[in-house]
């Protein structure tokens, strides 16, 4: 019986070693839990690009081609922009000065917009207030073009008229 | 915890009174030409001159009335727009002659002048600078007993210039 007995306590001391390390292997097996904060930022943004940098517009005879295109075709807008809440993105442009040649003047109110695109509109060049080409109210990417005409007449001095376009696009 | 208080406030105050904004912008450089160009329209094509008394119709005015004339020109703002007409010779029928200058002409129209017809360029309108200009004229031709019968005719050529 005591034999029986030393050989039961050797089982069991063996099977009690058994069970310590399967239960050290388990809590190795099971780390604690973590955690760590992640964070993305998103900010205002505006990104605008203008398929020309310049427009020409040719002589033409008034009674033919009253009102003339530019030679470059309809100038592609793409629009890329983040708002806030309900703020309006803006895209507006305005001339630095009339058509002029030395002394004589064209009247920027000469040069007309047709436009195509969501958010896009016409309108009529203009060197005291920037106007209005495009807006929208969601952040997002926006494509559109813009048709430039430049009204003819015979009452033109001759010369080589010339000035600046700055577009801007904005959001509040 | 005051510390803490304290920085809590700071940022609040900060937050309040910062304006967020984006902007980007493109530039676009213009042009226009406008070059010197004359371009000229007349009426009719013909003046037709219908045998008359002379004593009855010493002046005898074409069939086609009065010739109306636009003259069209670019030119710089000092420029001088010019159209002249002169006759290619008398008026002809075989070998006998009428002398050009029993051709007249009365004018209407801002810039437009009367004149006797010649073979030398002679003035029907002067303006300066660009515009388009309408006009009439109405010619006059001087009838006589002594003309010879026959069909008589002449070429009249009118040029418009915008320097």
């Amino acid at each position: 019986m005591r034999r029986g007995f030393r050989q039961l306590t050797t089982s069991g001391w063996l099977l009690m070693a058994l069970l310590l390390i399967a239960t050290a292997d388990t809590r190795a097996q099971n780390p604690l839990s973590a955690s760590t904060a992640a964070s993305f930022t998103v900010d205002l943004q505006v990104k605008l690009t203008v398929s020309a940098t310049t427009l020409t517009f040719p002589n033409s005879d008034p009674d033919s081609v009253p009102q003339i295109p530019a030679s470059e075709g309809p100038v592609t807008i793409t629009a890329n922009a983040r708002n806030e809440g309900t703020n309006q993105i803006i895209l507006s442009v305005q001339a630095s000065d009339d058509l002029r040649s030395v002394l004589n003047v064209i009247p920027i109110s000469a040069l007309t917009w047709t436009a195509t695109g969501t958010g896009f509109t016409g309108g009529t060049m203009s060197t005291s207030t920037a106007r209005t080409a495009a807006s929208w109210s969601t952040s997002g990417s926006y494509t559109g073009t813009m048709s430039f005409l430049l009204a003819n007449s015979w009452n033109y001095p001759v010369g080589n008229y010339g000035t600046m376009l700055t577009y801007t696009l904005s959001t509040p | 915890m005051k510390k803490v208080l304290i920085t809590l406030i700071a940022v609040l105050a900060f937050a309040g009174t910062v304006t967020f904004a984006a902007t980007d912008t493109k530039t676009v450089s213009v042009s226009a030409t406008v070059s010197a160009t004359a371009k000229l329209a007349i009426s009719a094509a013909t003046l037709t001159f219908p045998d008359a008394d002379p004593d009855t119709t010493p002046s005898i005015s074409p069939t086609e009335g009065a010739l109306t004339i636009t003259a069209k020109g670019k030119t710089s703002a000092a420029g001088n727009i010019t159209l002249v007409v002169n006759a290619d010779g008398p008026l002809t029928s075989g070998t006998d002659t009428i002398g050009i200058s029993n051709l007249t002409w009365t004018a209407a129209g801002a810039g437009y002048v009367a004149g006797t017809m010649n073979t030398s360029d002679q003035s029907v309108g002067s303006w300066t600078g660009s515009g388009n200009y309408a006009g009439t004229q109405s010619y006059l031709l001087a009838n006589s007993w002594t003309y010879v019968t026959g069909s008589y005719s002449a070429t009249l050529t009118y040029t418009l210039t915008a320097p």
